[in-house]
């Protein structure tokens, strides 16, 4: 029997460096497919050129055996292939069933025969028994349920087979279980799924084989006996670079506390967390999609509203304010760079300038030569390329928006840097650049909490690190030798070494 | 109970509570006359609202309606005057020039890319002007003349006291709502309001769905102008000013958000008779127009203002919820 | 350096400064020694005074991404004000002060209420402003009691509009004072820069500790400030006050700040091409006279004018996002 899909040595490379390397890929039909591998193996854009979301620059994809050109989405579907999406894609304001038949609606004369159409969705419903009804409005529904309508939309078109892009990110232990066993019953009704995730414990579970990317190349492809959490890992990893990246670093500081958290919440979001920064320290938070920390963050801060816990600044309880907050000494890099982290078409230096003008300016103006000279040195100090502060951020290279926006805090007598994913899309050039910065940070004193999902960062920069999982507060490591497999299984859910939990 | 249902609730509530306070604080509000004459005075916004709905439900905007009625008057009024063509081609014409209204409109909004506001702004100023251009004039002067024509005077007349326009009104007003709720193209009016992004994927063509509500309204802008001149017997060079407003005022009562994917044309037919009802109202107080426009003015922009917070409190209590579902799932995680 | 920055923001925008360039030269060659005088010159400042003084204050919530519908209104009622109060208080130069600080004061609270409405409630500002203008149109009504109210004196109130400061009108100054101002507020003070900024990204603001709430309340008081000084300025020039009086007035200046390189969905514009976008329209319409067009078509033109530059303007932008979507798609690349 041949393969439902086979992507043969497909090639593809951006701006001239390789993301993905002859990669071979193929799904049985009827089977659950793992897909997975680090931040940048080449996950995403082999799903993106099996969509037809991105052109691939060689290979080929065989469908039922036979070759295929997929060109845009339209052609994927056309074949049976159905994505669900990690933002979903539905129409909130409509009900299950003109989301699922939206855009191949059954009418006459440009009169939709809702009934006919609701009998056919209740059909897909109850053959599944997903827990959504037809005529519901898909805004009141909760995540989980929006999924299973997307899960629907797929079906409805017949799909043979169905991606799905780390679809437990957002979901509770309970939803994520009925997700498996509508998972399950696919399997059953012979409909294929490649399962991209991060979290080992499912993906043990549920799929028949795994295939590891690394780097743009097929590292391995297991069958359900070969896979094991721990291998996989290290497939995914590597063991030369894991031997490499392992931090001997991780301690813990005697110097006084600046933060402490306690019983942090967050209805929904996160719950009852609790940790302590020190004077001068870095502390990396490690997590996967939908574990929290980017909230817990933004909470602390004071940019969004929290329901219990106390956050204690130098002893003192914090303020909910984010402008009382800077003024003692906070600062804030958001994980959404464009849209929260700068104004793209102001300059480096007006940009820099914004959260310097209790300094910068006298009487309510401002101190035109002291803004200027701000904005030179920042982009001197930090080597922003071009070295022109008058160039609007928005025409910035990724590192080099993000050394701006660091820019902003730089000048300031920063007592607690908060930076959320660092160096997401940036060149590892620039990403050395902003770990020396924050390094040198903490070296005069200043508390830095990293949040990040790269294990390399995470081990290289941290003096502790703290796992959290599913809103809570997992484990923390702040001794002994701890490697990317160790931080990766903590993410999870599983401990190989004794992590000592907050108190 | 489902956010549709709540929501018509309040418009329906709002109206009842208005005309409740006219009727015990002025006399003859609750006569068969009076009710009869706020139909026919709701009729004329309604009808457009009609088409402006559909626009806001897209989450768009169309400023140009009453600028577009002045000019369909006019043009037909000049038509009359100056060429007397029968009425049949008379409304033919003020349809076709109504609908071309749109055409434009849809066109600079979807093809030139201009904001629907600014794009309907500057229409506004394009059709006003076109209301001097036809003025008729003698010997250079802007005139108002009569317009005799019976087959046109009729369209303002009454059927056993039931205006012409108000049965219009209801009919269009049942035909709108069976497109939003019954039709294909009801169904991608929502889904482009809603989420453009994803109606797109979902391989609707969202800039004809954007065009196309534009055309209607054109449309009905092209209807109403034939009952304004029927009803007025003249076309003035300020007929329609601030039309535009109270229409979308009344699509605003009657719950269509500005964010778009929201609202029906039960809500705004419930929006025009609230509006109606607001006007009849406040003349029975027999009070200087100043104070007329400043009470109607700020009953209209309390309306608006709880709109908007409604709108706020409802989006915040549906996140809640889908929040406190996942936690309660979760919590034997 | 920041000299070069000014000048290329104007020049920036220098398809617009062709605009007028091109538009001034043809009506040169068209009408030769009758356009291009000194008298017709003034003439055109004098017809943009009332408008270009406006221009000067709704140019910040433009810059914000709002707008503000309600300033031909305001600048009525507080003309209306103005005159009303010098009337009733026998015309004494304490009364035009009196009168003026009033009308100003009411310009400053409808200012208040369009901003608090907007930050508080989130209406949009167009909705709002369009509400409110009916209101504050039914308060000059009830001022003026929709008569026309004359005021020939004192000569300190005729002076405003009608005066002359060194051959040139007084009107004309205030514009330029007014211009002027709002260039140091807008480029000098933490206040202007904050207004660029949360124009440009409004989240990434309030992230760095900007009170972006205040910002915009105070940017709908500079508008509701101008409009009214600027109705008081017109009601001095016409010697009356009329409900009616800056009917229209709102589209003047929309049209002169799109023109002028103000973007609507703000963060982009300057107040040197807003006042050539008010040039450039008197001068249009100046032109349009001159070569004997009618007024009865100077909408279509204005219409054409507006759609033009913002077409253009979202054009350019399409442009551009095409080349993020490129630069987006290299990110991912690293991300994948």
């Amino acid at each position: 029997m041949a393969a439902l899909l086979e992507m043969k040595e497909i090639e593809k490379s951006f701006n001239g460096s390789p993301v993905l390397k002859k990669v071979d890929f193929s799904v049985e039909p009827g089977e659950v497919h793992a897909l997975m591998g680090e931040n940048g193996a080449g996950k995403s854009t082999l799903i993106k050129i099996l969509t037809g979301i991105y052109p691939k620059d060689g290979g080929q994809i065989y469908w039922n055996g036979n070759p295929v050109t997929v060109d845009n989405r339209k052609d994927a579907a056309s074949l049976g292939i159905g994505v669900i999406y990690q933002e979903l894609s539905l129409i909130p304001t409509l009900t299950v069933m003109q989301n699922v038949m939206l855009g191949k609606e059954q009418s006459k004369l440009g009169f939709v025969n809702a009934k006919k159409m609701k009998q056919k969705v209740t059909e897909l419903i109850e053959k599944y028994g997903f827990a959504v009804k037809a005529d519901e409005v898909v805004e009141t529904l909760t995540i989980a349920q929006r999924q299973t309508v997307e899960i629907l939309k797929a079906l409805s078109e017949e799909s043979k087979l169905i991606i799905m892009d780390e679809p437990t990110a957002s979901l509770s232990a309970k939803e994520s279980d009925a997700l498996f066993d509508i998972i399950e019953q696919l399997r059953k009704d012979g409909v294929s799924v490649i399962y991209i995730s991060h979290r080992l414990e499912e993906v043990y579970r549920l799929s028949d084989r795994l295939t590891v990317l690394r780097d743009g190349e097929t590292e391995a492809v297991l069958t359900k006996e070969q896979i094991n959490p721990a291998d996989v890992v290290r497939l995914m990893i590597g063991k030369e670079l894991s031997e490499a990246t392992a931090s001997n670093s991780l301690r813990k500081s005697d110097a006084p506390v600046r933060l402490k958290v306690d019983g942090l919440t967050k209805k929904g979001v996160f719950h009852n967390i609790g940790f302590e920064i020190h004077e001068g320290e870095i502390v990396g938070f490690a997590g996967l999609v939908g574990a929290g920390r980017t909230e817990v963050m933004r909470c602390i801060y004071g940019a969004d509203p929290y329901d219990a816990g106390t956050v204690e600044f130098e002893g003192k309880p914090l303020s909910k304010q984010i402008t009382k907050n800077i003024g003692i000494g906070f600062g804030f890099v958001p994980e959404d760079r464009r849209n929260q982290g700068f104004t793209p078409l102001l300059s480096i230096e007006k940009n820099v300038a914004l959260t310097n003008y209790d300094t910068l300016a006298k009487n309510g103006f401002v101190k035109a030569a002291a803004e200027k000279k701000l904005g030179v040195d920042m982009v001197e100090r930090l080597a922003i390329k071009p070295g022109d502060s008058q160039i609007p951020v928005g025409n910035l290279s990724g590192g080099n928006q993000q050394k701006a926006v660091l820019a902003k805090w730089l000048s300031r007598d920063l007592k607690l840097l908060i930076i959320d994913e660092p160096t997401a899309g940036i060149d590892i050039g620039a990403k050395d650049e902003i770990y020396k910065i924050l390094e040198k940070l903490a070296e005069n004193g200043t508390s830095v909490i990293m949040v990040s999902s790269d294990l390399q960062e995470l081990l290289r920069v941290s003096q502790r690190i703290i796992v959290m999982r599913k809103g809570e507060v997992f484990t923390e490591f702040s001794s002994g030798r701890i490697t990317q497999e160790d931080v990766l299984m903590a993410e999870s859910g599983i401990l190989t070494k004794e992590g000592e939990a907050d108190e | 109970m489902r956010q549709e249902n709540m929501r018509r609730l309040i418009s329906v509530a709002s109206l009842v509570v208005l005309a409740l306070v006219f009727g015990f604080t002025s006399s003859g509000f609750f006569t068969a006359t009076n009710i009869l004459s706020i139909l026919r005075e709701c009729a004329i916004t309604g009808i457009i609202a009609i088409g402006v709905s559909f626009v806001i439900i897209t989450a768009g905007i169309d400023l140009s309606t009453g600028a577009a009625v002045g000019f369909v008057s006019m043009l037909c009024a000049n038509f009359l005057y100056y060429y007397a063509l029968p009425a049949e081609l008379i409304m033919l014409i003020s349809i076709l020039a109504g609908t071309l209204c749109g055409v434009l409109n849809g066109f600079i909004v979807t093809k030139l890319r201009v904001p629907e506001f600014i794009a309907t702004l500057s229409t506004q100023y394009l059709f006003r002007s076109m209301v001097f251009v036809f003025a008729i004039r003698e010997s250079g002067v802007i005139t108002n003349k009569k317009i005799t024509d019976p087959g046109i005077l009729i369209m303002g007349g009454s059927i056993n006291g039931i205006y012409l326009v108000t049965i219009t009104f209801f009919a269009l007003a049942i035909v709108g709502q069976l497109i939003l709720k019954k039709t294909k193209l009801g169904t991608y009016i929502y889904a482009t309001g809603s989420n453009r992004k994803s109606a797109d994927l979902s391989g609707i063509n969202t800039d004809k769905v954007r065009w196309t509500v534009f055309i209607i309204t054109g449309f009905l802008c092209g209807i109403a102008a034939i009952f304004e001149i029927g009803r007025i017997g003249s076309a003035t060079t300020d007929l329609g000013t601030g039309l535009e407003f109270e229409v979308i005022a009344a699509v605003v009562i009657g719950g269509c958000a500005f964010s778009g994917g929201r609202g029906d044309i039960f809500g705004t037919a419930v929006g025009a008779i609230f509006m109606a009802v607001l006007q009849n109202g406040i003349l029975k107080y027999n009070l200087p127009t100043a104070a007329q426009l400043i009470i109607k003015g700020v009953v209209i922009v309390i309306m608006i203002v709880f709109d908007s917070v409604y709108n706020q409190y409802m989006q915040k209590r549906i996140q809640q919820k889908s929040n406190q579902d996942t936690q309660m799932a979760g919590g034997e995680a | 350096m920041n000299k070069k920055m000014d000048i290329k923001t104007i020049f920036g925008k220098s398809q617009r400064l062709w605009i007028l360039v091109a538009v001034m030269l043809v009506l040169t060659v068209l009408q030769p020694g009758v356009f291009l005088t000194a008298a017709n010159m003034k003439s055109i400042l004098l017809s943009i005074s009332v408008y270009g003084i406006m221009v000067c204050g709704t140019i910040f919530p433009i810059l914000l991404g709002g707008i503000d519908l309600s300033v031909g209104a305001v600048a009525a009622a507080a003309g209306a004000f103005t005159v009303t109060w010098i009337v009733d208080h026998g015309f004494t130069n304490g009364a035009v002060v009196v009168g003026v600080l009033g009308g100003l004061l009411l310009g400053a609270i409808v200012g208040v209420v369009h901003g608090v409405i907007v930050t508080r409630f989130a209406v949009p500002p167009f909705l709002i402003t369009l509400a409110t203008q009916n209101i504050v149109y039914g308060v000059a009504q009830l001022l003026t009691e929709n008569n026309v109210i004359a005021c020939m004196e004192p000569a300190s109130f005729a002076f405003l509009g009608g005066g002359r400061l060194l051959e040139i009108p007084f009107s004309i100054w205030i514009m330029f004072f007014m211009a002027i101002l709002s260039y140091i507020i807008l480029n000098k003070t933490v206040f202007g820069r904050n207004v660029y900024a949360v124009g440009g990204n409004a989240e990434a603001c309030r992230l760095s500790g900007v009170r972006s709430r205040m910002v915009i309340i105070l940017s709908y008081v500079a508008s509701g400030l101008t409009a009214a000084l600027s109705g008081i300025v017109l009601a001095s020039m016409n010697r009356q006050a009329i409900a009616k009086a800056a009917q229209g007035y709102d589209n003047y200046v929309l049209t002169a700040l799109v023109v002028g390189g103000a973007s609507l969905m703000g963060g982009e514009g300057s107040i040197l091409g807003a006042v050539w976008g008010a040039f450039l329209v008197g001068v249009i319409s100046n032109g349009l006279r001159l070569v004997g067009v009618a007024s009865d078509y100077h909408g279509i033109v204005k219409c054409i004018v507006i759609v033009a530059a913002v077409a253009l303007d979202a054009h350019v932008r399409y442009k551009k996002s095409g080349l993020q979507k490129s630069s987006s798609l290299f990110r991912k690349k690293e991300k994948a």
